[in-house]
């Protein structure tokens, strides 16, 4: 299909998903039908896949084996109480901070970084999964994409929906049809209340407690409430949280006797996806969400007390976040960071640059001439180079 | 007689017209202050309402992108700020993290990142590449620098191979010409 095609199906269907939200269910798909579905579906199939090979070579994948076999793991006791042995799930991680997860018609799940760095248990992540992996088991994208041929009226309600694609069109440009639908829109409002019911339902048969689900669509709210998130996702928006919760609570309230039985395992989760917590509060500072990644070094640290890395990127939180006081908060990170890990260049430098700075030239250079020493070889060198000759100069100058 | 005083008239207006040529000021677009030199070839899509100079009919293959923006205007990716009191390493490293966390940018990869002199100001320079959706390799050669309430950048950005080598000379030269205007 040619890009300006595409694009044009493309928002085709996300502004006729956006305005799906409030509309009735797409009927299910008939026995006569199911030929035509069956050729539809690997039509579907081939374009995820498609789709997915652009996301995969993105550069964008959070390549961690560790991470990735565990959420797999998690995936595969869940698809044992599913019925449908003919999608073989397959969970990716995105290196993305924002919070997200999306499922393709195909079985290929995708989650970001940013939504495991905020859960605390392993039925939490079960509770996401749960959810995504029934859109796919419920067959949302071809029960829509089935739907929309027989709403020729929906197209009139395409002018005002354009103004919202215009937002994510950047986004939408890389994800394509189906991983827009699933990231940004979401699958309307009554296949992601289904995924929610067959998701708790699963989740409940694989032995979690799925009152975690409550409390991970809980935390998500509070922070983007707290924070003031604004993202284009699914799982970033307050509306779409918002009736997780509803849809939760409501079903624990009518489906669910199981009292607090079902595991949550913690402790798993923490080791499994110790390193990921950190490497997403790198990637919150690169945003400039200075208060959430340092949240999640915080926590990254009540674990892990003694890692110098941890303790120079808090360093580097307050530094770069710079309101008053922040500079001596810095300080004594990249000192705590030094004790741990002598060897360890980067607070070195970091120290440098604050020092700098601040006009302390002679204590600027001792830092810079260690840092230079510790990594001969550092890919920012000639900044360090240049301004340590600024030290030198002065010193000799004074 | 007459007939002379006409051909000196149309070489001088010749010779008038080449030399502003040469050093063609924003004057279209007057909320800039800095000059340039255009190597001869090199245009501004009518399209475009930045300053972006191309050689090519697709300006996307190969072009140069000049931009002063106000120290404390947003970035699209990043919620952090530019300010005056940063080094040109830290400036550089702004700029990479609104680069590496813009989801249209695939396959970023820095090869260098180093400290640079444009028109005598203190600042960086990185080289990097990445890739388009459907797999097309750019390169982009960054300079930037912070002076007064603005930040400025000259960027050179072109396919590779061929596109890149085929202005990378060009470049140099406007940003040798690259002159913020005085006062």
């Amino acid at each position: 299909m040619k890009s300006t095609q595409r694009m044009k199906y493309l928002a085709f269907i996300i502004s006729v998903l956006c305005m799906t939200a409030a509309c009735a269910t797409p009927p299910p798909i008939s026995v006569d039908e199911a030929l035509t579905a069956a050729e539809e579906e690997k039509l579907l199939w081939r374009q995820a896949q498609e789709e997915q090979q652009v996301l995969d070579d993105s550069g964008w994948l959070y390549r961690d084996a560790e991470s990735e076999t565990y959420l797999n793991e998690v995936a595969a006791k869940l698809k044992a109480f599913t019925d449908s042995p003919d999608i073989s799930f397959n969970i990716k991680i995105i290196n993305d901070p924002h919070l997200n997860a999306f499922a393709f018609p195909n079985g290929v799940i995708y989650v970001h970084t940013g939504v495991l760095a905020r859960m605390e248990n392993e039925a939490q992540l079960a509770a996401l999964l749960a959810h995504e992996m029934s859109h796919c088991t419920q067959r949302h994208a071809l029960r829509l994409l089935k739907s929309l041929k027989d709403r020729p009226a929906h197209i009139a309600a395409l002018q005002h929906a354009l103004e919202k694609m215009a937002m994510i069109q950047g986004l939408a440009r890389i994800l394509g049809v189906n991983g827009s639908m699933a990231a940004v829109s979401g699958y309307t409002r009554e296949f992601e209340a289904e995924a929610d019911r067959v998701g708790l339902d699963l989740m409940a048969k694989a032995g979690y407690d799925p009152k975690q689900a409550l409390n991970l669509f809980e935390h998500l709210r509070q922070e983007i409430e707290s924070e003031g998130i604004k993202e284009p996702y699914f799982f970033g928006s307050h509306p779409s949280v918002q009736q997780r919760i509803e849809n939760a609570g409501l079903w624990l309230d009518t489906q669910y006797s199981g009292g607090d039985a079902g595991i949550k395992d913690s402790t798993i989760f923490r080791s499994r996806l110790n390193r990921l917590i950190l490497d997403n509060a790198r990637l919150d500072l690169r945003i400039g969400r200075f208060m959430v990644a340092q949240k999640g070094v915080e926590k990254y640290l009540r674990l892990n007390p003694n890692d110098a890395g941890a303790h120079y990127l808090l360093g580097e939180i307050f530094r770069q976040h710079g309101r008053q006081g922040d500079i001596k908060t810095a300080i004594r990170q990249y000192q705590e960071a030094i004790k741990l890990d002598p060897l360890f260049p980067e607070p070195h430098k970091a120290m440098g640059l604050t020092y700098f700075k601040e006009g302390e030239r002679h204590l600027a250079q001792k830092f810079f001439e260690s840092c230079l020493l510790l990594s001969p070889d550092a890919p920012d060198k000639a900044y360090i180079q240049g301004y340590l000759q600024r030290c030198i100069k002065n010193g000799e100058d004074s | 007689m007459k007939r002379l005083l006409v051909v000196l008239i149309v070489l001088g207006l010749i010779a008038g017209c080449a030399s502003s040529a040469n050093r063609r000021s924003l004057k279209d677009l007057p909320d800039y202050n800095f000059s340039v030199e255009i190597p001869d070839g090199w245009f501004k899509p009518k399209y475009e309402k930045r300053y972006l100079i191309t050689k090519e009919a697709k300006a996307t293959l190969l072009y140069v992108f000049i931009q002063q923006r106000p120290l404390d205007r947003s970035f699209k990716n990043t919620q952090k700020k530019l300010s005056t009191r940063m080094l040109p390493l830290e400036s550089a490293g702004l700029i990479l993290d609104e680069l590496s966390s813009d989801r249209r940018i695939m396959s970023f990869e820095v090869l260098e990142n180093t400290p640079a002199i444009i028109d005598g100001h203190a600042g960086f320079k990185i080289l990097f590449t990445h890739k388009s959706k459907t797999g097309f390799k750019y390169k982009t050669l960054y300079y930037g620098f912070i002076n007064g309430d603005s930040f400025y950048n000259i960027r050179y950005s072109a396919g590779m191979p061929d596109y890149y080598d085929k202005g990378i000379e060009d470049f140099k030269q406007i940003l040798d010409s690259f002159k913020l205007a005085e006062g």
